[in-house]
């Protein structure tokens, strides 16, 4: 059917609206021009300069709609804490019968540690940093020789070793992964979720 | 008033995006710039192949990436990775349809580590007819890898493993179970009798006791045969 097709008035009648393209609404185009003008960044920071005739209209909804805006953010944030607080209590590996898995909702913190006396550098690497050795430093604790870096995994499987002085080592509490391919053994965490 | 709905609608969609931002980021990981251009289209072909046949493609990328971190040449980390993606899709048909991605690997990790695929499809389905939950199968075969690892034999350790599955080990159970092995072989048991001995421990006290620590409520006998 071509636009200039004549049809049946009855038919017309319901067709015609739908030809005519829609008209935008006034205000909406104002906001659309302030937007691309850069205008409203001006208004929200309070610089004199970016002020131009349109500034009148602000008044106290942007300042409601700016906390409005921060009080989600804060709660999403608190939220957020909530969860991984619950799964840290719940999923800290025991430092005496090391962990298997970590319950999570989302990302569980896990923490790894590794004895390594006289070490002047340690870190972690695996699956969940591409194997970057400078990714994820390891601290070491107030004894000394304990090392330790806790990072929020999602459920999964990952491989992971760490890099004690420039040398890879695995992690000697955890499960050993399956013969390797390039020499140098890895560690298996297994992190629980949604299987 | 329809310049707050807006501001607000924008500053939590904000907050919003972020998380999907980082999960987006967690994906499938960049192959290492390390690597020489044809090596990256070799490796980028398996993945693509891979993500065809519905594996699980970051797996292989990590694979590339272990193998730049631990020195291992181009054409290795090829090999390795090749292998791998071989081995996700043998575990995919071992499996039937499943697709999770921790299952799989886990599977393949098995398959790697020298356990006969019928003994692992007897595993996946569970001695009694019913199917382990994924979690827990998933434990199993992460603790099978790692007793092979300890030079138990894959027949041995495919054993002992499906007798605490089939019991309904928990986590803390393999985890156990590993760890006493490991110190017994330390002390100079051989691999094989440690695994036996502790597994034996382990049933028996799966058999006693049901997670909640109340005694398993065992069948009644079958009656006594007619003389």
């Amino acid at each position: 059917m071509r636009d200039d097709d004549v049809l049946p008035p009855e038919l017309e009648r319901a067709v015609g609206p739908l030809r005519e393209a829609p008209r935008p609404r006034r205000e909406w185009l104002d906001h659309v021009v302030e937007q691309a003008a850069g205008q409203r960044l001006g208004e929200l920071i309070g610089d004199d300069d970016w002020r131009g005739a349109r500034s009148r209209r602000w008044s106290a909804h942007p300042a409601m709609a700016i906390a409005a805006g921060l009080l989600c953010m804060v709660a999403g944030a608190g939220g957020t804490y909530a969860v991984m607080g619950r799964a840290r209590g719940a999923g800290r590996p025991s430092p005496d019968v090391p962990a298997l898995q970590a319950e999570a909702v989302g990302r569980a913190p896990v923490r790894f540690t590794v004895a390594a006396p006289g070490a002047v550098n340690v870190s972690l690497v695996g699956d969940f940093n591409e194997w970057n050795p400078v990714a994820l430093p390891m601290t070491r604790l107030g004894d000394g020789t304990t090392w330790e870096v806790e990072i929020p995994l999602a459920p999964g499987r990952y491989t992971y070793a760490f890099v004690v002085d420039g040398r890879l080592a695995r992690d000697p509490s955890a499960p050993q992964a399956a013969r390797d391919d390039f020499g140098a053994p890895s560690s298996v965490v297994l992190v629980r979720g949604a299987l | 008033m329809i310049r707050s709905i807006v501001v607000v609608v924008a500053i939590a969609a904000a907050g919003l995006l972020a998380p999907s931002r980082a999960r987006a980021q967690t994906g499938v990981p960049p192959l290492p710039a390390r690597l020489a251009p044809a090596t990256r289209a070799d490796i980028a072909r398996l993945m693509d192949s891979a993500r065809v046949a519905g594996l699980p493609v970051a797996p292989l990328a990590d694979k590339a990436a272990e193998g730049v971190l631990k020195g291992a040449d181009d054409a290795r980390i090829v090999a390795a990775v090749r292998t791998l993606a071989r081995e996700l899709g043998d575990a995919r048909l071992l499996l039937g349809d499943v697709h999770d991605a921790v299952l799989l690997t886990a599977t393949a990790s098995a398959l790697h580590a020298g356990v006969a695929p019928p003994d692992l499809r007897r595993l996946a389905r569970g001695r009694a007819g019913e199917p382990p939950d994924a979690h827990a199968l998933a434990s199993a075969l992460v603790t099978l890898v790692d007793l092979i690892a300890k030079q138990i034999s894959p027949v041995s350790a495919t054993s002992a493993v499906g007798e605490l599955l089939e019991r309904r080990a928990t986590d803390a159970q393999f985890t156990a179970l590993r760890v006493e092995v490991d110190q017994d072989i330390r002390a100079g048991v051989a691999p094989d009798a440690a695994l036996s001995k502790r597994v034996r421990s382990q049933a028996e006290t799966l058999d006693a006791l049901t997670p909640g620590g109340r005694p398993v409520k065992r069948p009644p006998p079958p009656p006594p045969a007619p003389r």
